[in-house]
């Protein structure tokens, strides 16, 4: 199995959050759900002031909470590839998984009774297209693939100031961090 | 549009292993899909990996908006409905052949095209009847259902009154010419600068090129040193501006910003960011020029050779020498020396940082400054522009490689001024307004006496008072009986987006008639009287988009006319059919003949930079098909390409032959290649440019860069500067240009409210004064209005200094005064400056706790349906 990630360069990102509205319109996800969200950290002092975006959707972990949690096994880990995806036909809607990520990852879609999330956009990717978070990036700081192919390509750190203790949930992500992010 | 309904439904019920359309999507985001939501359920991957998007078809979609980008928007179409956007992909992405690639708001076109909230038909104020009815009632009333029939009824009876009352000149058309007013006599029309501030004059006279020519982007990648003075690429320039500067750093340049706020473009790029209070810049630049003259660190050759009024050696013909910028810099007859000291008591910037950054830019070499027009929209916003000017020329970074003082924004921001390929003409012939027969944007010709229009600023005042100004000639009375506002592309929402929204609001519940077109009800339209429905662009046949010097793009019709929309085009001629005018000579040609023609004339640039050639090649079978006039021709691409990939980008690579570098001739040859200015160099000391701003009537422009202390500046936070005592409205307010929404276009569409709330930003120490915490909800107030917002405290803001974003959907109460949207006209003031330039970045605010109920996040706000 090559376990897929993405690799993120926050330290050009300008937080246009067009990697969050093209997820949603992808998705088709209500105001209130995000697969993707861009979080913005500030700090300093004035004039001295600095700022970075975090952009994160699911990080695909190498043992995901969600799916250890999912008692109906809706949310599992593909084999093939590492993406930790759900099956809304098996999910009841419990929301034992939106508890345990600790990236907020799954989403509980109150119309329909059931949890979504990033999968990667694996009906693009499994044509050899990118996730439309990627391809949308007005930056290119976005990047989808084999995670261990990222981690060769981008020297990087699995957690920056603001995200929870990798340790946790070993998630597939690489990030090139901001001076002010590193941890 | 029945018919649109059931074939989503059915699709829906059939096709259930595809539609990923919730529930919530159906209520919020779409006509097209509304009705039962049982068959709306988003399976697993699984399934949906297996249905992919091997059906259904990619359409170029267009994103039509004044947003400050150029770029490439598709829509999927399956069975007549919009399943999802993408961008770009049209050829693989390289930082030297970028794809263009859409932002948040082009990405959420769908939600807006096919949202709960467009209007649907023709509608007319419960209480409006002729000579107006209940006039206070105007953007409160209910609206009420009319047929198209009476609605265009009542349209064409009020014109006939209106003209019988006063002439042409009763209708006030603003800043959107109307051809069947123009056929008519004219109209009243508005004019000024509003994106560019106070710049176009400056740029003209002591340039002597409007617009200021830039260098190619690959050119930009030779700069050592590159300065952004008060511009954010990166949120108001969508597109790839902001990706161009970041080749620019790459290949080595250190990148200075300049900005009253610690911008996203600052966090990207910035080696260093210089803080500035808003309408202060000219003394910043004022205060470099003090160091630099001290240090002689001005490139005094180029000065002597390229440029007049620099020094009393080099004055232009006929000037007083007493009247040179060295000697206003050094204070020889004012006894003011313009010291970093100086500055820094008005910009609040470092007299250390001055220094340095004086030095930084007249020591590096090459080196580009560009500017926004951010810093111009302020109160005599010339002189920042003249100081900006004049500290460039000091630097000589004028027609060489890897250097340029420019002034470039929008989507053509980091690239040249010279457009590369461009869409031709629609071939409507013009039709001039009578009353102002000259362009209203960037009105330069105020000496002249045959025009009748106003600033744009003076719009309310001359329908409150019945008078405006005009130029020379003075004030002149007016009677303004009706507002005919026809909104073809989403621009005219002249109360939302013009200074002085409460004082329209005031002047809207003035005048007998207002009628407005609109995809939605946008702030105008909600005070008209009549609301007639338009189609949006992806309801229109087509056109292409430019403004992208390097691409333009293919728009095609992505869905038939929802509810009883109609165009613009049939709507002027309807009317002029009851009004006993020639709809052909009003409006002749279809929109699909005018999107041919724009197809036909479209130019591409050879590659080797000789010329222009016709970009299309077209056959008689493409003619046959489109069912236009027209005649085959051999052009670069064949009209199946061009279509099919909804864009044409010139192809470029480092090293080709269509690089330009910007008043490279007049470099190279002064004598031979004079400038377009009264003098043909470079004019610091610019008579021209007095002469014309006093021509508009309203405020002097010196001949020179001089600091004056703007109307609602830094001066004016205090009760008595000098000592230092704040006054009653101590906080500068600027505004910024907002992911959320073009100027106000977008700003209803939720998944963009979610993103961006419209937050009032404050730095912590001015917060810290007022016993203000973040996240609540605070009471702004100035001399003309009252908002609410959310606070955000943040270090990136310079302390004494506040903003939020431009172009929110004003939601006032007329019982309190309060705007709870933050609209950020809400709180500016109509003044007349310059060349009628809006001033909106001097606004002096006060802001304290609001004991009202805490403010909702905007995008759980219920929606402008009307039915």
């Amino acid at each position: 199995m090559a376990q897929k990630g993405f690799y993120f360069d926050q330290t050009v990102c300008i937080g246009c959050k067009t990697c969050q509205i093209s997820c949603k319109d992808k998705n088709n996800v209500a105001p209130g759900v995000l697969f993707r969200t861009v979080h913005t950290f500030e700090g300093g002092k004035f004039p001295k002031p600095w700022a970075y975006f975090i952009s994160i959707g699911c990080n695909h972990c190498e043992n995901p909470r969600c799916v250890q949690n999912c008692p109906t096994g809706a949310m599992h880990k593909r084999a093939e590839d590492g993406l930790v995806v759900v099956d809304q036909d098996v999910c009841i809607g419990c929301k034992y998984c939106t508890w345990s990520c600790p990236y907020s990852a799954p989403q509980y879609l109150e119309e329909k009774g059931v949890v979504g999330k990033c999968d990667g956009c694996v009906d693009l990717t499994a044509k050899g297209g990118n996730p439309t978070c990627v391809d949308s990036c007005i930056m290119r700081v976005l990047e989808f693939g084999d995670l261990a192919e990222l981690k060769k390509k981008h020297p990087g750190v699995q957690v920056v100031e603001g995200m929870p203790d990798p340790s946790l949930t070993g998630p597939s992500i690489i990030i090139k961090a901001k001076p002010e992010a590193r941890k | 549009m029945g018919n649109l309904i059931k074939r989503a439904l059915e699709h829906s019920v059939n096709r259930r292993t595809f539609l990923g359309w919730s529930a919530a999507a159906v209520a919020t985001a779409t006509v097209a899909l509304s009705g039962p939501e049982s068959g709306l359920v988003k399976v697993g991957s699984k399934a949906e990996a297996a249905d992919a998007a091997s059906e259904g078809k990619w359409i170029s979609a267009a994103c039509w908006h004044n947003c400050g980008g150029r770029c490439l928007n598709k829509a999927l179409v399956k069975e007549g409905v919009v399943i999802r956007q993408k961008t770009d992909d049209t050829h693989p992405d390289s930082p030297d052949f970028p794809q263009h690639r859409g932002c948040a708001r082009g990405r959420s076109q769908r939600q807006q095209v096919l949202g709960a909230d467009r209007l649907k038909y023709p509608m007319k104020r419960k209480n409006w009847a002729p000579g107006g009815g209940k006039k206070e009632l105007r953007g409160k009333d209910e609206w009420v259902r009319i047929s198209w029939d009476e609605a265009l009824d009542i349209v064409a009876g009020e014109i006939k009154k209106a003209q019988a009352a006063g002439g042409p000149k009763a209708i006030l058309a603003g800043r959107l010419d109307s051809r069947l007013l123009n056929a008519m006599g004219g109209a009243l029309t508005t004019w000024g600068v509003t994106s560019e501030g106070a710049w176009p004059q400056v740029e003209a006279k002591m340039y002597g090129s409007y617009p200021l020519q830039c260098s190619d982007r690959f050119d930009w990648r030779n700069a050592k040193l590159l300065v952004i003075w008060g511009a954010n690429p990166a949120w108001s320039s969508a597109g790839n501006p902001i990706y161009n500067y970041l080749q620019v750093k790459k290949a080595g340049a250190k990148v200075i910003v300049v900005d009253p706020y610690y911008s996203a473009t600052a966090q990207a790029l910035a080696d260093e960011w210089i803080p500035v209070r808003p309408g202060t810049d000219a003394a910043l630049l004022i205060g470099m020029a003090y160091h630099m003259i001290k240090n002689n660190l001005q490139d005094q050759a180029f000065l002597d050779k390229y440029c007049v009024g620099f020094d009393a050696d080099h004055m232009p013909k006929g000037a007083d020498p007493k009247e040179s910028f060295r000697d206003y810099v050094l204070g020889t007859y004012d006894g003011v020396p313009k010291t970093p000291e100086w500055a820094s008591n008005i910009c609040g910037t470092d007299p250390m940082v001055i220094r340095h950054f004086a030095n930084e830019l007249a020591t590096t070499k090459p080196a580009i400054m560009n500017s926004s027009a951010a810093p111009a929209r302020t109160y005599r916003g010339q002189q920042y522009c003249q100081a900006y000017l004049t500290v460039g020329f000091m630097t000589g970074n004028v027609g060489v490689s890897g250097g340029g003082v420019f002034m470039s924004y929008h989507s053509r921001q980091s690239y040249s001024s010279i457009s590369m390929v461009n869409g031709g003409s629609s071939g409507v012939p013009a039709l001039p307004n009578p009353l102002h027969p000259y362009e209203t944007y960037t009105f330069s010709k105020p000496e002249k006496t045959d025009w009748y229009s106003m600033a744009y600023e003076e719009t309310y005042d001359a329908i409150l008072k019945g008078e405006f100004t005009l130029g020379q000639r003075g004030k002149t009375k007016c009677d303004i009986k009706m507002i005919y506002s026809l909104r073809t592309d989403s621009g005219g929402n002249f109360l939302n987006q013009s200074s002085g929204t409460n004082k329209g609001i005031e002047a809207m519940r003035k005048v007998d008639f207002i009628v407005t077109s609109d995809i939605v009800l946008s702030t105008v339209s909600k005070y008209a009287d009549v609301v007639l429905p338009e189609c949006s662009q992806w309801e229109k046949a087509g056109a292409l988009r430019t403004g992208n010097p390097e691409a333009v793009f293919y728009q095609e019709q992505i869905i038939e006319p929802l509810y009883e929309c109609k165009e613009g085009i049939w709507m002027e001629r309807e009317l002029a059919k009851r009004l006993g005018v020639d709809p052909e000579k009003v409006h002749p040609l279809p929109i699909k003949q005018q999107f041919f023609n724009q197809i036909a004339s479209a130019k591409v640039v050879k590659p080797d930079n000789t010329g222009m050639e016709s970009l299309v090649t077209i056959t008689d079978a493409d003619i046959a098909e489109w069912k236009v006039a027209g005649k085959p021709q051999q052009g670069r691409i064949t009209l199946k390409e061009f279509r099919e990939k909804g864009a044409y980008q010139v192809p470029r690579a480092a090293g080709d032959k269509l690089v330009n570098i910007a008043y490279k001739a007049f470099r190279d040859d002064p004598e031979k290649n004079k400038l377009a200015t009264t003098s043909g160099k470079l004019e610091i000391h610019c008579k021209a440019l007095s002469d014309v701003i006093h021509a508009y009537g309203f405020t002097e422009c010196p001949p020179i860069a001089m600091y004056q202390a703007p109307v609602e500046g830094f001066e004016d936070t205090f009760k008595d500067f000098k000592a230092g005592v704040k006054g009653e409205y101590p906080l500068q307010m600027f505004t910024f240009h907002y992911p959320r929404r073009s100027h106000s276009v977008f700003d209803n569409v939720r998944q963009l409210r979610e993103a961006f709330p419209q937050e009032f930003n404050m730095n912590p120490a001015d917060a810290a004064a007022r016993g203000l915490t973040e996240g609540e909800t605070v009471l702004i107030t100035s001399k003309w209005g009252k908002a609410i917002r959310p606070l955000h405290l943040t270090e990136r803001m310079t302390p004494g200094v506040v903003t939020m974003g431009e172009g929110a959907w004003v939601d006032k109460d007329d019982e309190t005064g309060i705007d709870k949207a933050g609209a950020t006209n809400s709180l500016s003031g109509t003044r007349l400056s310059g060349q009628g330039e809006q001033p909106w970045n001097t606004c002096i605010v006060q802001v304290g706790k609001w004991t009202g109920a805490p403010l909702t996040p905007d995008y759980l706000w219920k929606q402008r349906i009307v039915f």
